[in-house]
């Protein structure tokens, strides 16, 4: 038995993580996720400061799909002081939070795909094509990685002018690149023997690991916020969550393949039956109108999972916000997902759950 | 719904049998007076979420573990431990969760001011 050390620094933990692994020959008997090196204390910043103080905190955690998380904390804050949304903005929003996921798992795609020895040729792929998402991002909230354009009740501006022409052409063309990536990828042998009946987490295991989202998905179980508890428009949008049964890396792969094809579909679909009115919310404001509901709880669907956000709110300053994080609670079942595989596999499945440290760590 | 903390154990027990499969978070809540823990299961069939709030004598902190109906408690009954100084019964904790906290502070409890510096455990 032997004790090996794999991190903090290290190009296949995407950020700040250290693996205290025990193996034995080739075979991993237990594997430990160190953390802690990213924590900046965000639940006690955030009741140090006023409501609508804290988007800029609140994008940091997940800094590959900023928009979502800022999305989630505003919707708490509009649902403790009972604002409502306007119907175009909650269009918008839905607009720009499925290319905020595309964007997303692009990433993850060109990352994961790296850390199989598809030696940077789909990450540079996947990085321009992103980059392509985040123009259309940056022209509708005005930055290119941190926006902060959620506010109370709207958006800090509407759409721009032209935008849905820009927005097609670009989801016509990933449309085909998605495809374009399958083939690459699911041709190629190395890739899935790596893939396939690696790291496999049963239905009932996930369940009960409380792992999420395309992880969760890949299991076979069919949960999704979008789906089971719809906010905003999703109800009126017609999708169906993507559900793998085999539990390996190569389903958490394909769901997260469909996941692009369907978020491609839903901001089209979005797009289409926008309608004309306003979509810009409440300037911010340090004093707000005082909180109704002191405890509020909000779940959302971001790119690596469910979001779950209990909010207790004072009246001008949230008394305590605790947040569950996707990659945190997903990073908890690496343990349990490791344990009999091969060495070089640990990086395979880890770069399955995609996680984001800056969440993990808080 | 609100829970002795005696009784804290056989009621998840009866919620896990009536089909909350999953266990979606665990927190607390330091209302000064008392602490508040919270847990929120699910029944992912249904999408129906469930509350248990159990009050916490901030002097006498301590829950049984729920590990043995979810796994997935794990991370969470530590977090609340080092956040919280909640300690957690009927489970073996090998180490902190964030490294190198030296566990001797709770800094999510009010009475610790946000800017307090702390020495690291090495």
């Amino acid at each position: 038995m032997t004790t090996i050390n794999i991190g903090p620094i290290h190009p296949s933990t995407h950020g700040v993580l250290r693996l205290v692994a025990e193996i034995d020959g080739d075979t991993v008997v237990r594997v430990e996720p160190h953390i802690g090196f990213l924590h900046r204390g965000v639940e006690k910043l955030v009741e140090t400061r006023m409501y609508m103080q804290s988007p800029p905190y609140m994008e940091k955690l997940d800094y590959v799909a900023p928009m979502a998380y800022d999305e989630v904390y505003v919707a708490a804050v509009e649902k403790a002081l009972g604002v409502d949304v306007k119907e175009r903005a909650m269009y918008v929003r839905v607009v720009l939070l499925e290319l905020q996921r595309i964007a997303s798992h692009l990433l993850w795609l060109g990352t994961m795909a790296n850390d199989l020895g598809q030696l940077f040729t789909v990450f540079m792929w996947a990085f321009r094509d992103r980059d392509m998402v985040l123009r259309l991002l940056e022209e509708a909230a005005g930055a290119r990685m941190f926006y902060v354009n959620m506010r109370l009740g709207g958006l800090i501006r509407d759409l721009p002018e032209g935008f849905q022409e820009k927005a097609d052409e670009v989801l016509d063309y990933l449309d085909k690149r998605v495809k374009e990536y399958e083939d690459y990828l699911e041709k190629n042998p190395i890739f899935m023997q790596r893939m396939r009946g690696v790291g496999i987490l049963s239905r009932e295991d996930a369940l009960n690991l409380g792992v999420t989202g395309p992880v969760l998905r890949g299991s076979g179980v069919k949960y999704d916020v979008r789906k089971n508890s719809p906010y905003y428009v999703y109800d009126k949008l017609y999708f169906e969550p993507q559900v793998r049964n085999e539990g390996d890396c190569f389903a958490r792969y394909k769901v997260r393949m469909l996941e692009l094809r369907s978020s491609i579909r839903l901001a089209r679909m979005a797009m289409e039956k926008m309608p004309a009115g306003d979509a810009v919310g409440m300037q911010i404001r340090l004093i707000l109108p005082e909180a109704k509901n002191r405890i509020v709880t909000v779940n959302r669907e971001l790119p690596r999972g469910e979001c779950f956000m209990y909010l207790v709110a004072d009246p001008q300053k949230p008394y305590r916000l605790s947040i569950r994080d996707p990659s945190f609670i997903n990073l908890a079942a690496f343990g349990e997902l490791a344990k009999g595989a091969r060495t070089a596999d640990l990086f395979a499945i880890l770069g399955s759950l995609d996680m984001v440290m800056g969440g993990v760590d808080r | 719904m609100k829970v002795e903390r005696q009784d804290l154990t056989a009621q998840i027990e009866g919620i896990k049998k009536g089909g909350y499969d999953y266990l979606v978070k665990i927190t607390a809540v330091d209302y000064e007076k008392y602490l508040e823990v919270v847990y929120i299961l699910r029944n992912t069939e249904g999408s129906q979420d469930t509350t248990i709030e159990v009050e916490l004598d901030p002097g006498d902190a301590w829950v049984p573990s729920i590990m043995g109906f979810y796994k997935g408690a794990d991370w969470y009954e530590r977090e609340l431990y080092e956040m919280f100084g909640i300690e957690i019964k009927g489970r073996h904790v090998e180490r902190l969760l964030l490294e190198k906290w030296n566990g001797k502070i709770a800094p999510l409890r009010k009475n610790f001011v946000w800017n307090t510096p702390y020495e690291t455990s090495d």
